[in-house]
């Protein structure tokens, strides 16, 4: 989550999502919820299959600078891009249990993070 | 840098799954095994009464990532050490946000920069003919110790080539301090 200083003026730009469609944190739980976030905050939603050829190598980029990297990574991972370039790493999946991913998200939307990012102020 | 320090005790119960099963071998409950390392962080080993293990789960409250050191850590626990291999570590970074009012308050009000890193080992079965080779813990080589061995999935269940214990027996004598300390 982000927690570095940014300039005043960065507005988040997009929301992107790594997941894969047979996995059932990915889908529908978070690519729901993911979306819902991005409607949130008014920006684009980005998918990123892993399955698909053209878009593994994206997630792949994007999970290797900015998120949670493995060799067999876990998925889903949520990503916010910012308008000034930065990507910060949101989410990762709860490899316990997919109880345990809905959860995750529950608490994230109701955090006083996403209040504060939704109201404008400091991130 | 900041140095890793073990995770608050507040983010650790939120970390902490609610009600975990053996997925795929006996559909009992697994306990958590609080296992010692020369690392800042903490080791639990999900096992089942029957001594399989379905994940194992080290955190630590850092800005690195530490799965190279817990590679390691948990290759010297394991007979033999190619037992754990790279591919099967899985990073995980919990922010605060996403663990619900204290652990997020928490985190922020020390500045928020260091998250929670959390490195899952997860040992998939491996079928080989008939038999299904399974990740067994033994945790009767002293207190919060462990040795990792794969073993058929057999009826009596295999026994650990460190002692040559029957897995069961060894799993349940340490139930009762994992459950204390749990």
């Amino acid at each position: 989550m982000p927690r570095r200083p940014r300039p005043a003026d960065a507005r988040p730009a997009r929301v992107s999502i790594v997941l894969a469609d047979w996995c059932p944190h990915c889908v529908p739980l978070s690519d729901v919820r993911a979306r819902r976030l991005a409607r949130q905050l008014r920006v684009p939603y980005r998918r990123l299959d892993i399955e698909r050829r053209a878009e593994v190598r994206v997630a792949d980029r994007i999970v290797r600078a900015h998120g949670d990297w493995a060799p067999d990574y876990l998925i889903p991972q949520v990503f916010l891009e910012w308008t000034d370039g930065r990507v910060d790493h949101l989410f990762t999946g709860f490899s316990e249990q997919v109880a345990r991913t809905r959860q995750g998200w529950t608490d994230l939307f109701r955090s006083a993070w996403l209040r504060r990012l939704r109201a404008g102020g400091p991130r | 840098m900041t140095p890793a320090r073990p995770v608050p005790r507040v983010v650790a119960a939120a970390l902490r799954p609610p009600d975990p099963h053996c997925y795929g071998h006996c559909s009992e409950p697994v306990r958590p095994h609080p296992v010692t390392m020369r690392l800042p962080g903490s080791l639990a080993v999900y096992a089942c009464p029957g001594g399989v293990v379905s994940v194992s789960v080290y955190a630590e409250w850092a800005a690195r990532d530490p799965s190279t050191l817990v590679l390691r850590e948990l290759r010297r626990r394991a007979s033999p050490a190619r037992t754990v291999l790279r591919r099967d570590l899985r990073l995980a970074t919990r922010h605060g946000p996403e663990l619900g009012p204290d652990p997020e308050r928490f985190l922020a009000e020390r500045g928020g920069e260091i998250p929670v890193r959390v490195v899952y080992w997860r040992r998939y079965p491996v079928r080989r003919g008939a038999v299904v080779h399974r990740l067994f813990a033994c945790f009767r080589h002293g207190r919060g110790t462990v040795r990792f061995y794969v073993a058929p999935d057999s009826d009596p269940p295999a026994r650990c080539p460190a002692c040559r214990r029957s897995s069961r027996s060894r799993v349940t004598s340490t139930g009762r301090s994992a459950r204390a300390r749990s």
